[in-house]
C-alpha cells in the first residue's frame, strides 16, 4: 500500500535519513521513537507538505514522490486536534466533501454516518472551543474518515487525553480499523501504546528507521543498542568474539552465547553485545554442579514489582549485576533473600547485537 | 494567570483614563463632568477589586499617573478642537462645496490606496509569515521604510519615477496618455506607498498565529494551497487584515507631504487646510479641522468596533 524508498530529506537543523518502509494494505503500523526522533516530518513527508530530495514514495503502485497532498488521499490527524476553529462540528466533518466527487445529499448522509460512528452526532453544531480533549479528538479524525482517505495518519493522537480518556479512544481506533480495513500509521513516543495498537512497529532513531518487525521481535531482539535502551532492555554486557571462524562465539565473563543465537538482522560489524532476557532465566538455590550458563553469585538486590519479582545477583566476572525477574508463584514458594548465594542459569535466553 | 495580581493592578490603573479626563474638563470649565468622571473612575477602581495596597505596588501608581500625562497629551488638543468650535460653523463648513470634494476625493482615494495595498500586501505578508529564504530580513526592513522616510522626500523620490519625466511616468505619459503628477492617481500612489506597511505587516502577524498545520489538515482533505488559504487561513485572519486595512486607510487619508509634493491638485483635505490655514490663518481654518477631526475619528472608532462587536471565541488563540 505504502512504500517508501530510501527516502532521505535534509533540513538545517534535522535530517531524514535513508528511510526504506513498506506497509501492507489494512495493516496498522505503529511509529515510535524518543521526542525529535522525526516522527512527525516523516508523517509530513508521506503527507507531501515536504518533499524527499532523494527516493521515491509509492501510494498503492503509484509514485507519489512530487504529488502535492491534496492529490495524495492520505488522512491526516495531529495531538492537538486542529479542528477548523471558525466551523462548528458539522462543517468541520464536512470540510473535504466540496473536493470529492457525489451530490450535496449524498456527502451530508457520509457526515452523519461518520459521526455516529464516532458517538459525536449530539456535538454538529458546536464549536470546538466548547468541546472537551476527547470530542476534538473524535471530530479530528471523523473530519479525515469523511474523506475516505486511503492512509490515514495519526500523530500522536492519544498523548494530550486523558488517561481514561486515551484508553477508550485506543479501543475505538483499534475496532474502527478493523471494521473500516483502514491502513493506518500511528505515530506515539509510548511504547506501550505502540505495542497494544500497532501490527507492527517502527522505530525511529535521529532520521533514520532502526527496526521494523513485529513487537516481540523489538522487545526480544532489538538490533542495535538504541532499540535495546528504547525497550528498556536490562543486562546488556559489552562481549568479544573467541574462538575460530565457524566456530565464533560471543562472550560476556561468564556468559557465552551459542552461534545460534546472532543477530538476526544480519549485521555483523562493530562490538558485539549480550542481552540476557531477564524474565527467562533460571534461579537454582545454592550449590550446583558447574555447567555452560550456570551463573553462581550473591543476591545484592530484591524488589517487588507487583506482577514479578526482581532479584539482582552479583555475579564474578560480570561487571554489572545480573537483574532477573522470577514470578510471584515461584517467589511465594521460595522468596529469594538478601546475600544468600543463588545459580542464575541463563541458558539460551541470550540475544547478541553488534554496534 | 494570577487573575488576583491582575485586577490589583488594573483596580488603581483606572487612574490612567479617569484623572486625565476629568483635568480636560476641568480646563473646559465644565466642572460638573469632570466631577462625574473622576467619580465614575473612583468607583470603578473600587468595583474592580478592594486591593490590599503593598509598598511594592507604589511604583505602578507613578507609572500609571505618568502613563496618565501622555493620554492627556493627546486627548486635550483634540478635546479643544471639538469643544471650542461652534457646531454651526463645522455644519457650514462641511456644506463647503471645495471642503465636500476635497474630502470625498480624499476618502476615495484613500479606499482605492488601501484596495492596491490589500491585494498586493497580504500575498506578501503571507510570504513573510511562511517562509524563510536569503534576505528575508532585508525585505521586511524594506516594507518597513515608508514609516522612517520623511514623506516629502518619499514624494519627491516618486516623482522621479512616476512624474512626467520619470522612468516610468513617461511611458505612461507618451503610451498611454496617462499622467500621475498633479492627479487623482498621483495621489494614490503617495498614499499606497506611506500606507502600505501596516496592511503586510499586520497580514504577517495574522497569519504566523494560524498554525501552518492548519493548512496542512486542510490540503490532506483536498484543498489546494489556495483552497486552504482561502477557506481556513483568511477566515481565521480577517480581524488582523481589516486592522491593517483601517490603519492604512486612516494613514492615506491622513498623508499630506508626499501627496502635496506629488500632486498638489486636485487639492485633498490635507492640502486644502493646509492652503487656508496659509491664506487665511488660525481661526478661519479651525472649523474645517474640526470638522475633519470628527469624520476621522468617527471612521476610525466605527471601524474598530466592527470586529469586537462579532463573537472572539471562533478566533483560534
Amino acid at each position: 500500500m505504502i512504500r517508501l524508498e530510501h527516502v532521505s530529506r535534509r533540513w538545517p537543523e534535522f535530517s531524514i535519513r535513508d528511510v526504506t518502509l513498506e506497509v501492507r494494505e489494512g495493516q496498522y503500523l505503529a511509529i515510535v521513537g524518543p521526542t525529535g526522533a522525526g516522527k512527525t516530518l516523516l508523517l509530513e513527508l508521506l503527507l507531501g507538505i515536504h518533499n524527499p530530495d532523494q527516493g521515491r514514495i509509492f501510494l498503492g503502485g503509484e509514485d507519489v514522490t512530487l504529488l502535492p497532498p491534496e492529490k495524495r488521499g492520505i488522512g491526516m490527524v495531529y495531538q492537538d486536534y486542529l479542528l477548523f476553529p471558525h466551523l462548528n462540528v458539522e462543517q468541520n466533518l464536512a470540510f473535504g466533501l466540496r473536493y470529492r466527487q457525489g451530490n450535496r445529499e449524498s456527502g451530508r448522509q457520509k457526515v452523519r454516518e461518520t459521526a455516529r460512528l464516532l458517538g459525536i452526532d449530539h456535538l454538529m453544531h458546536r464549536y470546538q472551543y466548547t468541546l472537551s480533549g476527547g470530542e476534538k479528538q473524535r471530530v479530528a479524525i471523523g473530519r479525515a474518515l469523511v474523506t475516505e482517505p486511503r492512509v490515514l495518519l495519526l500523530d500522536e493522537p492519544l498523548s494530550a487525553l486523558d488517561r481514561s480518556t486515551a484508553r477508550r479512544l485506543r479501543t475505538e481506533l483499534k475496532s474502527l480499523h478493523r471494521s473500516k480495513k483502514l491502513t493506518i500509521l500511528h505515530v506515539t513516543h509510548d511504547l506501550a501504546e505502540a505495542r497494544q495498537m500497532g501490527d507492527s512497529i517502527a522505530l525511529i532513531n535521529d532520521g533514520e528507521l532502526d527496526f521494523l518487525g513485529a513487537a516481540a521481535d523489538l522487545l526480544r531482539r532489538p538490533p542495535t543498542l538504541f532499540a535495546a535502551n528504547f525497550v528498556g532492555a536490562v543486562n546488556v554486557y559489552q562481549a568479544r568474539l573467541e574462538g575460530e571462524d565457524g566456530e565464533r562465539r560471543v562472550v560476556a565473563g561468564p556468559i557465552v552465547a551459542q552461534p545460534g543465537a546472532a543477530n538476526p538482522s544480519g549485521r555483523h560489524t562493530g562490538m558485539p553485545h549480550l542481552i540476557v532476557h531477564p524474565d527467562e532465566v533460571g534461579l537454582l538455590s545454592g550449590e550446583t554442579a558447574p555447567g555452560p550458563n550456570l551463573l553462581r553469585g550473591e543476591i545484592v538486590g530484591i524488589a517487588d514489582e507487583g506482577n514479578y519479582v526482581e532479584v539482582v545477583i552479583r555475579i564474578d566476572d560480570l561487571p554489572e549485576p545480573l537483574t532477573v525477574y522470577i514470578s510471584r508463584q515461584s517467589a511465594r514458594d521460595r522468596m529469594p533473600e538478601l546475600g544468600a548465594s543463588v545459580t542464575a542459569d541463563v541458558g539460551n535466553a541470550i540475544h547478541v547485537l553488534y554496534e | 494567570m494570577n487573575s488576583f495580581r491582575y485586577r490589583q493592578v488594573s483596580a488603581f490603573s483606572h487612574l490612567l483614563v479617569f484623572i486625565p479626563l476629568s483635568i480636560v474638563f476641568l480646563l473646559f470649565g465644565r466642572y460638573a463632568i469632570a466631577a462625574a468622571i473622576l467619580a465614575a473612575g473612583i468607583l470603578a477602581a473600587r468595583l474592580a477589586g478592594k486591593p490590599r495596597r503593598r509598598k511594592n505596588d507604589r511604583p505602578l501608581i507613578v507609572f500609571s499617573i505618568l502613563g496618565g500625562i501622555l493620554i492627556l497629551f493627546i486627548v486635550l488638543p483634540i478635546l479643544n478642537l471639538l469643544f471650542t468650535t461652534e457646531p454651526s460653523r463645522i455644519l457650514a463648513m462641511a456644506r463647503d462645496s471645495s471642503v465636500e470634494s476635497a474630502l470625498f476625493l480624499t476618502l476615495g482615494a484613500a479606499g482605492v490606496a488601501t484596495l492596491i495595498s490589500l491585494v498586493f500586501g497580504i500575498p506578501l505578508g503571507y510570504v513573510l509569515a511562511r517562509e524563510q529564504f536569503a534576505g528575508k530580513a532585508a525585505v521586511e526592513g524594506i516594507v518597513d521604510m515608508p514609516v522612517v522616510i520623511p514623506h516629502t522626500i518619499a514624494g519627491i523620490a516618486l516623482l522621479f519615477i512616476f512624474g512626467r519625466a520619470g522612468i516610468v511616468g513617461a511611458p505612461l505619459n507618451a503610451s498611454f496618455n496617462v499622467i500621475l503628477s498633479d492627479s487623482f492617481w498621483g495621489i494614490v500612489l503617495a498614499m499606497v506607498f506611506v500606507g502600505m506597511p501596516f496592511v503586510v505587516n499586520h497580514a504577517r502577524d495574522g497569519f504566523l498565529k494560524v498554525d501552518p498545520r492548519m493548512e496542512n489538515v486542510a490540503r490532506s482533505l483536498g484543498a489546494s494551497l489556495l483552497s486552504a488559504f482561502f477557506r481556513v487561513t483568511i477566515p481565521l485572519t480577517w480581524r488582523a487584515l481589516l486592522s491593517g486595512a483601517i490603519m492604512t486607510w486612516a494613514r492615506a487619508i491622513s498623508e499630506f507631504g508626499s501627496v502635496a509634493v506629488i500632486a498638489y491638485y486636485p487639492r485633498t483635505i490635507n492640502t486644502l487646510l493646509f492652503e487656508w490655514y496659509n491664506f487665511f490663518g488660525y481661526t478661519y481654518t479651525k472649523p474645517l479641522a474640526a470638522l475633519l477631526l470628527l469624520v476621522a475619528l468617527t471612521i476610525f472608532v466605527a471601524l474598530r468596533a466592527v470586529p469586537r462587536l462579532t463573537r472572539a471565541e471562533h478566533d483560534q488563540t
